[in-house]
């Protein structure tokens, strides 16, 4: 419906946009931005972009060091594995595995967690004491052996390691999700509409939400460099991606039986890890810093 | 913050303490006399009867057993052991063997011998898998890989004692490669002294677990899946070692295993990798010796679709050995065109294996009815051998061949050795690659134990092939001693297995191995295990 | 304190107990028969099988096999491995005090490190040594530990050759298996070549220490750098200001304790992450602990392993993190009992 401007209105940007502003304010963060952005533009395009397939073997070509060294091949330009893979291929399609999955494990994991944490701070009494504590005890168990006992139930492969990640990530979520909104419950304005008869789902989904968000979005950023890590060591542990895939962590296990006549196999899938996870960081280190400042003002 | 620089400061000095110590001569006189050998694989039994892996053979063999003749390690001849002689009879049925007087077994924390070795424990020995009345039989499964697979059991009609130093084997037939099994790595001689204690302690499945044998080490103590610490015996026939320990450190990562190399943790390892990265170190030597082996791809012929003599076939077409030979064993071997090497005198040139040729592979597959292929489970073995330095690139470039003529592979691995082993024994697998080092040059060693019928039941037929043309070939082979003759039984068995395709021979490889420079003697062997008589450090 | 210490323990039985009720859903969840998974007895007769369903009660309701697990996991029994047919108690008390070593050693040299350099940084708040040290902290938790683990090797045993790269020991040292603490145990030991083998221990033991250590001492510099960076801002803090003290005299009197107490408080959550960053470098490591062994588990599907592994490492996670919780209380008069104050 448009609505004519009667008066001159002061244009309030929404919390997300104030978000922005702040964000963007220290140059390191926009570069990590950038940088966080081209990752997910290399995950989405990985197939259009690749020189070669990613599990292609060259075999005239074999463990070819990359390009800038005196045996490279200009057309391998970060050379080839062991089968003649071509490493910059395998690498750009790892990061439609590595950093894209992470990217939907953190989401999926975001989206269960809240509807618990928020299920979860409406209720009161021995319940919520319960989910406390059982919250409490899954937290104080290693991620990695929650994971590592949940491929053992699904058995390995890189979809059931996904599934293991998206639950160690939810009680995280849960955590952060109830503390929240059990903080904004107690503010005035949810005080003002619960005075008006909204109903608690109506102040969830119009008052509460739109004021945590940006919280669950910088615990987010902390959930997917830790799932990044996560699918790496799984894969590198050899309970992740099945074997030809490109997966980093994969690829790096791949490497190590070759570390010592090729080097650039280990060197490369492990920057491309660091890359992407301080990438993340940087995100969700802006985040944190905006959110701050805001509150500051 | 001065507090904790002061700390700091401290922990510093301690540090360097401790990092710098001074090296007494004791220490120095402990790791100079002192062997590590990092392994591969940790060993399923201290007893070589009861299981033909070359990481048991390897471990245990030479080290902790004789046996009553043995080989030379330079030509392969027949050389005497416990056995200072022995008599064959003409028609070839009788086998007399006269006892050396002064061999002693191993004194050990568990185990004091008052005797001796004699006949009576040549007796135990080869009775115990023998006769399946003996009270040791049993014991530890039963199963006796190289025994049965050898068909001793059919052969050896009675062992007999003729006097203290002197036994003769009875056979039902002439056998051309019986000397050979007798001085095979599994023919190892147990002390039935040790033996009739343990059954008075009633602990008898001891006997396979704390060894008692007569060779140059003796057992100290094993660390499931960790490591092996051997002494030397110090009044071995041979002479006594000049080493005061030898451990095998196990080791399954291969890049673990030269880390600990080029760190100088280890003085000798098996199965290097990166055989470059060795041969440039000052102080590192890589060497090899001609193995006799085979490393293949071989199906489970009791499950569908590989029950099915054209879907093999069709594989066999599929497979890029060439591409294999020169990634996985960095062209270090020869393709395998048979079973059999090239330097066996059994090997025959005419026979060759199918060639590189996707459009009969296809072909064949239609014919078999899986012109839209299947996905089939590929177990690709978790340690390296000679025959197969990298089975899982191997099973990788496989997976590439087979997905070009619509065939779908999972690769299984990741197993512990001998959990994968035992897997594979119970069969199942659906396919998988695996392979084989002779015990002894004869070339019934590859036929009889990798796909005669009987070996079918004791597991070492990892592809459950029986096929009763080709028992009786081996078997003709083996009753006679003309050489031609059984070359002509042996081309014949290995037509039939091109035909046929229970498995897909991949290669004959070098066995390579890799030392510090200080450590000297003859290690490797063309014939079964590795030996750690006479090495020394220096 | 009383009140505290049994909300603890409470809290701590109520653990205890979600714990045993999760691992021994466990035993369900896992594929293959629930009986077997529980035991580990693979090899079993049906007869035998039949003997340990009556002891587990498989007959009655859940409730009471529930009860019966528990009872058994009271005397210490937790089935046998379906490897090594070990009861898995042995396996677990011959490598849990290894990682118990290299997790504390780990986490000590982590705070020891990590206070400091992140008190410095909220001292030098915003200037050139705190973007400094905050690069380092970015840098050091997003480093994939095995990566690291794979380079610490490669130069400091390979290249300059200075530390060893695998094991907890050289093997040519007999040392008896009295505490499982290998630093202990030598001490402990009669052999002649006691000294060297300490030295040789204490070798094997930097490398891995400094891989696992590297993640948690970044976290404790950001907590203790946030920590002080609050502290300083308190009123106190004006006060003392104000009275003349020197800066290094508010520093090290009043900032620097009130901060430490902020940090420890979160050092329990921290455990947990430091101890799944311990399993994987006692794989690269080849470190012979709990964490490398139940890695090994699940590779061979070992269910009954798993399921004891959980138990035994939650439940040492958690002790630990109670130890913090009571010295978080003995420092903090506040958290131990109300009426010392309000929070």
């Amino acid at each position: 419906m448009a609505r004519d401007k009667i008066y001159q209105e002061e244009e309030f940007p929404t919390p997300l946009m104030q978000l922005w502003h702040n964000f963007k304010q220290p140059p390191v963060v926009l570069i990590g931005f950038g940088c966080f952005l081209f990752l997910i533009v290399l995950a989405v395009l990985a197939n259009v972009i690749t020189p070669y397939s990613s599990v292609e073997n060259h075999l005239d070509h074999l463990l070819l060091p990359p390009a800038w060294s005196d045996d490279g091949d200009v057309s391998f330009l970060l050379g080839t594995d062991n089968l003649g893979r071509d490493m910059l291929s395998r690498l750009i399609q790892g990061t439609s595995l590595t950093f894209g999955l992470s990217i939907i494990v953190v989401i999926a994991s975001l989206a269960i967690g809240v509807v618990i944490g928020s299920l979860s701070a409406l209720t009161t009494g021995i319940k919520s004491s319960f989910l406390n504590h059982f919250l409490d005890v899954i937290l104080s168990i290693p991620s990695l052996l929650l994971a590592i006992i949940i491929v053992a139930i699904l058995g390995p492969g890189l979809e059931n390691t996904l599934w293991a990640i998206i639950m160690v990530l939810i009680p995280q979520f849960v955590h952060i999700t109830r503390n929240a909104v059990r903080e904004e419950f107690a503010k005035d304005y949810v005080l003002a509409s619960r005075l008006d008869g909204a109903s608690s789902i109506r102040i969830l989904r119009y008052s509460i939400f739109p004021n945590i968000i940006e919280k669950l979005i910088s615990q987010a950023t902390l959930a997917q460099s830790a799932a990044i890590l996560d699918i790496a060591a799984l894969g590198f542990l050899g309970l992740g991606a099945p074997i030809p895939m490109p997966e980093w962590g994969a690829m790096l296990a791949n490497g190590v039986d070759l570390f010592y006549i090729a080097p650039w196999t280990v060197y490369l899938p492990g920057l491309a890890i660091l890359f992407s996870v301080v990438a993340t960081n940087l995100v969700g280190e802006g985040m944190r810093h905006a959110l701050k400042v805001r509150k500051e003002n | 913050m001065a507090y904790s620089t002061l700390t700091n400061y401290k922990l510093l000095t301690l540090l360097i303490l401790v990092l710098s110590g001074c090296d007494s001569n004791e220490a120095l006189s402990l790791s100079k006399k002192s062997i590590i050998y990092c392994s591969e694989g940790a060993p399923e039994s201290f007893n070589p009867q009861t299981e033909s892996s070359g990481t048991t053979i390897d471990a245990t063999s030479n080290q902790l057993y004789n046996r009553l003749i043995e080989f030379d390690p330079t030509d392969n001849s027949i050389i005497p052991a416990i056995a200072k002689s022995w008599h064959v009879t003409r028609d070839g049925k009788m086998i007399t063997f006269y006892l050396r007087k002064d061999i002693q077994f191993h004194q050990t924390s568990y185990f004091n011998p008052t005797r001796a070795l004699n006949a009576d424990d040549v007796l135990f020995s080869f009775n115990r898998m023998f006769d399946s009345s003996h009270d040791y039989h049993l014991i530890s499964g039963g199963k006796y890989p190289f025994f049965q697979n050898a068909q001793l059991v059919n052969l050896i009609e009675s062992i007999e004692k003729i006097n203290e130093h002197t036994v003769r084997f009875q056979l039902t037939h002439s056998d051309s490669s019986f000397l050979a099994n007798i001085g095979g790595d599994s023919a190892v001689i147990l002390s039935k002294e040790y033996a009739d204690e343990l059954i008075e302690l009633n602990a008898m499945q001891e006997i396979d677990m704390l060894p008692i044998g007569t060779g140059p080490f003796k057992f100290k103590q094993y660390s499931s899946g960790a490591f092996i610490r051997y002494e030397p015996h110090s009044d071995y026939w041979r002479g006594k070692s000049e080493l005061k320990q030898l451990v095998f450190d196990i080791t399954p990562r291969d890049t673990g295993r030269l880390t600990k190399l080029l760190a100088g943790e280890c003085d000798v390892i098996a199965y290097p990798i990166a055989h470059k990265k060795i041969e440039q170190h000052p102080n590192l030597t890589l060497e090899s010796v001609t193995s006799f082996n085979v490393g293949y791809f071989g199906f489970n012929t009791s499950k569908p679709p590989f029950n099915n003599p054209l879907v093999r076939k069709a594989l066999s077409y599929a497979i890029n050995k060439q591409a294999i030979l020169e990634t996985v064993y960095t062209g270090q071997a020869e393709i395998a065109n048979g079973l059999i090497p090239t330097s066996s005198w059994a090997y025959d040139s005419t026979i060759t294996s199918q060639e590189y040729s996707i459009a009969k592979a296809q072909e064949l597959l239609a014919q078999a009815g899986y012109s839209n292929g299947f996905v089939m489970d590929l177990w690709a073995m978790p340690v390296q051998r000679a025959y197969n330095p990298d089975a899982v690139t191997m099973a990788k470039l496989i997976q590439a061949d087979l997905l070009k003529i619509g065939i779908e592979v999972n690769v299984v691995s990741g197993y512990e050795w001998s959990t994968f082993l035992r897997k594979i024994s119970d069969g199942e697998h659906q396919s998988v690659l695996l392979g084989w080092s002779a015990d002894h040059p004869d070339p019934d060693n590859f036929f009889s134990t990798l796909l005669s019928c009987s070996s079918a039941i004791t597991g070492s037929n990892r592809t459950f092939w029986c096929n009763k043309e080709f028992d009786q070939l081996i078997q003709k082979a083996l009753q006679t001693n003309n050489i031609n003759k059984r070359k002509v039984y042996y081309s014949k068995a290995l037509k039939l297995i091109n035909e046929e395709v229970p498995l897909i021979p991949i290669a004959h490889s070098k066995r390579y191995q890799a030392r510090a420079n200080n450590i000297n003697g003859t290690l490797l062997r063309a014939i079964g295990g590795i030996d750690f008589n006479g090495v020394t450090k220096n | 304190m009383l009140i505290f210490t049994l909300r603890r323990f409470n809290l701590f039985i109520f653990t205890m107990l979600l714990l045993t009720i999760l691992s021994f859903s466990l035993s369900f969840l896992f594929p293959g028969e629930q009986l077997i998974n529980l035991t580990g007895q693979i090899d079993a007769s049906p007869e035998q099988l039949a003997i340990l369903a009556d002891e587990y009660q498989q007959q009655s309701g859940l409730l009471s096999q529930y009860f019966s697990y528990l009872n058994h996991l009271f005397h210490g029994e937790m089935g046998y491995s379906m490897t090594s047919n070990l009861p898995i108690a042995t396996e677990v008390l011959n490598r849990l005090p290894a990682t118990i070593e290299l997790t504390c050693v780990a986490l000590l040299v982590a705070m020891f490190f990590g206070l400091p350099v992140g008190f410095c940084a909220a001292i030098y708040h915003r200037k050139l040594p705190d973007n400094l040290i905050l690069t380092i902290a970015m840098v050091g938790y997003s480093i994939p530990v095995f990566w690291l683990g794979l380079l610490a090797i490669l130069v400091f045993s390979i290249q300059l050759g200075w530390l060893p790269s695998a094991g907890q020991i050289s093997l040519l040292f007999e040392i008896e298996h009295v505490t499982g603490l290998q630093l202990i145990d030598i001490l402990l030991s009669d052999s002649p070549y006691k000294w060297q083998a300490f030295q040789d221990a204490t070798r094997h033991l930097i490398l891995p220490v400094i891989v696992v250590a590297l993640a948690p001492a970044t976290i404790f510099m950001r907590l203790a750098r946030s920590a002080m960076l609050e502290v300083l801002d308190t009123h106190y803090i004006k006060a003392a200001n104000a009275k003349g003290l020197t800066f290094s005299q508010i520093i090290y009197r009043h900032a620097m304790r009130n901060a430490v107490i902020k940090v420890i408080r979160d050092v329990g959550l921290q455990f947990a992450n430091l101890v799944t960053i311990a399993m994987v470098t006692e794989v690269i490591f080849s470190w012979p602990g709990i964490g490398r062994w139940l890695i090994e588990s699940i590779y061979q599907r070992d269910y009954t392993a798993i399921q004891g592994g959980l138990i035994v490492l939650s439940t040492f996670i958690f002790i630990v993190h109670i130890i913090i919780d009571f010295v978080y209380a003995a420092l903090n008069p506040l958290a131990r009992e109300p009426r010392n104050g309000k929070r």
